[in-house]
Order: structure tokens, then C-alpha cells, then sequence
């Protein structure tokens, strides 16, 4: 537990955190998004976070230990499946199903999360889908709540099953190993403005072709 | 010591007295005693997978949990089913299904693959490698193995979630108040958000 009470960064791991991390610095890097983050969220005791990706225990491990409220569902894996389970064919048109694909989200009260972590799961789905997604996320944040995604530069082709998880609050643990490519077209920085209610989005650029872009809720 | 309110089949009754009463000693001759459960380790190589056939019939039962040999066990064996309120002051496990609340205070709860909760459970660790649908409170540790199916929240001293299993929910760990007193974990229904 943080001894002041604050949701701090790295002073409250405990040495035996430490060492995991440092051991495990290979496979990750260092987050300027996620820095933000946490320096955004710093006045929060107690932060909810809404994590969307698979379930990795360094993840859970990482916000539980630091005295955050979690809520849990992979949207990533049901919007990687090309499946029957969330497409209908209509004509000769597939359908993808919202509906459907928005009863994975668990039951989160309105304005109470102090950010949703859902990595790249806006790469994954149907331009059509985005809009009443990203604006359910929103009705989740608290004023000054933040939507974390991981967006790919057009540049890269293939990462389809890219997965993300927190190696410590900063570090962003990954596994590049997808040779898939993506369905869809790269989302540019002006299209999650407007999908953003309010516009109010920041974008980190990274050095391995993905774009860290954090939608804040406006007061 | 095994309570049960609400619907049993008949069956059932057979089934839970008689291993209530049969299966500590059944359990000891068959197991090694563990004092603790071993680590949990998330990506290592999956845990045998449980296999408790049909409980009259068996003669040598596989534990879902080893963490669970060792002391007082009832077991809710695949072809039970029960409605109501469950309270005891022993281990269980359940690999039938199950309809209501569970109270196991200081034991461990565990549901085997074949299990099926719907349940407000409450208890000093579950183990989950089954279905639950429902809210779970631990004192200690929640762990969910790869072959669990979990909708509901949490609230646990430790939570682990093994790689492959599906969850649906919030997890909260239960916290130290400002007087440095461990939280008494809260009763499932209690759980609720706090900004």
C-alpha cells in the first residue's frame, strides 16, 4: 500500500517488485503515455481502472498491489475471432454485432473509472463499430478520466495479436510475435478526435511504430 | 460440520452426508498432507487436470486442489445439485452445481471443472476451475485457473488469474484502514464501488 495514501509511481514497489521488473526490462518499454497517465491520475487513492485486453497477472498484479479497483474483460480476443459469434451475414454483406460484442463489458457504474486500458482494440474493429464503443468508454470516465489505446502507424502491416500488459506502472510489457495483418485502415489522429467526445486527445509517438493516444474526459 | 438449507434432491442428501461424514478419512488415506499450497505460478505448465468421476464409484478421487489435502473435506460430487444456503466449517469441493449462497468462512472453496456456481460465496480462498456466476469474497487468495469461467466481482486479499480463463467483472483488494486494521472481508452483497 502507498504510505501516503496517493497512487504513486514507482517509490511503492516493493524490492521484490523491483526485481521482477528489472528483470523483465528486456521485453518492455518505457511508456511516455503511461507516464502521463499516472501523473494525471497521481491525486487518486483508490483509481478504477477498466483493463479490456487478455488477462496477464503482471497486469493485475501491478494496479491490485497499488490499491486500484479493476474491472476485467477481454474485448481484444472476441474482436480478433472472425468467428460466427459476433458476425451475421447479411446478403452477401458481413454484419458485425455490437450488441453482441457489448455484452463482454462487464457492469461498470456511469463516471466512475479513472481510466480504461483497452491497448489496441480500436485497431481491431470495424469503422462503424467505433463510435457508440468509444462513446459507451466514454460514459464510463469520470471528468478527467482517461481512455488508453495503443494505435498502429499505417507503416505497420501486421500485429494483429499484439498484446499489451503493464510490467510495472510505467513499462509496457508486449509480445510482437502476430504475423497477421490488420482488416482495417490505420485510425488517424483526427479521426479519434472526432470519435472522442470533446476532442481533448494526446498523442505519444513511439519508436516501434504505435501511437499512444490517451482521450481525456473533459470536466 | 455441513449445513445445508434449501432444495436437495434426495440424491444429494445421500451424497453429501455420506461423504461429509466418510470423506476426511477417505481423503487422508489417499493423499499426502500439504501444509500450504504451492505457489502459484500463472504461465507455467497447467495444473493436472482434475478428474473426480462419479463419487460412489471411485475409489481413488484426484483433487482438484492439492492446497485442500490434508484436512476436513465435503464434496458436491458431478451428478449433485443444490438449491439454497450452504454453510460449513470445512473444505469443499464442488463438482456439481450448485444454486444460492455458500459460507465457508475459514475453509477453502474449491470448484472443480466439472462444477457449476451460481453463488454469493464467501470463504478464506477459492479456487476456481470451473463455472461461477456470481460474487466472491476471500479473506486470503482468489485463484483462477485457466479452465475457470468467472462472472462477478471480486473482493480477496490476493487475486491470481491464470492465463486462458475468462473473466468478467471487478476485482478489489481488501484493504488496510487508516488505523492499520485489515478490512473485514465484506459480505458479497455489500460489494459495491467507492471512488
Amino acid at each position: 500500500m502507498p504510505a501516503t495514501g496517493r497512487f504513486q509511481l514507482e517509490s511503492s514497489l516493493t524490492k521484490n517488485q523491483q526485481e521482477v521488473s528489472r528483470a523483465s526490462a528486456s521485453s518492455a518499454n518505457t511508456s511516455r503515455g503511461l507516464q502521463w497517465l499516472w501523473q494525471h491520475l497521481s491525486h487518486l487513492r483508490h483509481p478504477h481502472c477498466f483493463e479490456c485486453g487478455p488477462i496477464h497477472q503482471s497486469t493485475l498484479d501491478v494496479l491490485l498491489l497499488r490499491g486500484a479497483k479493476l474491472y476485467l474483460s477481454d474485448l481484444i480476443t472476441p474482436a480478433q475471432q472472425t468467428s460466427s459469434v459476433y458476425w451475421s451475414v447479411s446478403g452477401k454483406k458481413q454484419v458485425f454485432l455490437i450488441d453482441k460484442f457489448m455484452e463482454q463489458i462487464p457492469a461498470i457504474p456511469p463516471e466512475s473509472l479513472s481510466t480504461i486500458c483497452c491497448w489496441g482494440l480500436l485497431d481491431l474493429l470495424p469503422r462503424e463499430v467505433l463510435p457508440p464503443l468509444v462513446e459507451r468508454f466514454h460514459s464510463f470516465l469520470q471528468p478527467g478520466g482517461v481512455l488508453f489505446s495503443i494505435l498502429r502507424e499505417p507503416s505497420v502491416p501486421k500485429g494483429v495479436e499484439t498484446r499489451w500488459w503493464f510490467e510495472s506502472l510505467t513499462l509496457l510489457g508486449s509480445s510482437d510475435a502476430s504475423q497477421k495483418p490488420f482488416p482495417y485502415p490505420a485510425l488517424t489522429n483526427r479521426e479519434m478526435e472526432r470519435l472522442f467526445p470533446g476532442g481533448n486527445v494526446k498523442t505519444f509517438l513511439t519508436r516501434s511504430g504505435r501511437r499512444e493516444v490517451l482521450g481525456v474526459r473533459l470536466p | 460440520m455441513l449445513s445445508v438449507e434449501g432444495c436437495l434432491s434426495t440424491k444429494a442428501i445421500c451424497v453429501a452426508q455420506r461423504f461429509a461424514a466418510d470423506f476426511s478419512m477417505f481423503w487422508e488415506k489417499k493423499t499426502r498432507p500439504v501444509a500450504e499450497p504451492p505457489p502459484f505460478r500463472p504461465i507455467e505448465v497447467p495444473p493436472p487436470p482434475p478428474e473426480v468421476e462419479t463419487i460412489m464409484t471411485e475409489t481413488k478421487p484426484k483433487l482438484a486442489n492439492p492446497s485442500v489435502a490434508g484436512s476436513a473435506h465435503t464434496l458436491l460430487g458431478r451428478t449433485v445439485m443444490v438449491h439454497g444456503q450452504l454453510a460449513a466449517n470445512e473444505d469443499l469441493l464442488i463438482e456439481g452445481q450448485f444454486d444460492g449462497t455458500i459460507n465457508l468462512e475459514d475453509h477453502c472453496l474449491t470448484v472443480g471443472t466439472e462444477g457449476h456456481v451460481k453463488a454469493e460465496v464467501r470463504a478464506r480462498q477459492v479456487v476456481i476451475l470451473g463455472s461461477v456466476t456470481g460474487n466472491v469474497a476471500a479473506r486470503e487468495k482468489v485463484e483462477i485457473r485457466r479452465t475457470g469461467h468467472v462472472v462477478g466481482d471480486l473482493i480477496a486479499g490476493t487475486v491470481a488469474i491464470e492465463e486462458g480463463a475468462y473473466f468478467k467483472g471487478s476485482i478489489d483488494i481488501a484493504r488496510e484502514n487508516e488505523s492499520g486494521v485489515a478490512n473485514e472481508v465484506a459480505a458479497p452483497s455489500a460489494l459495491s464501488s467507492s471512488a
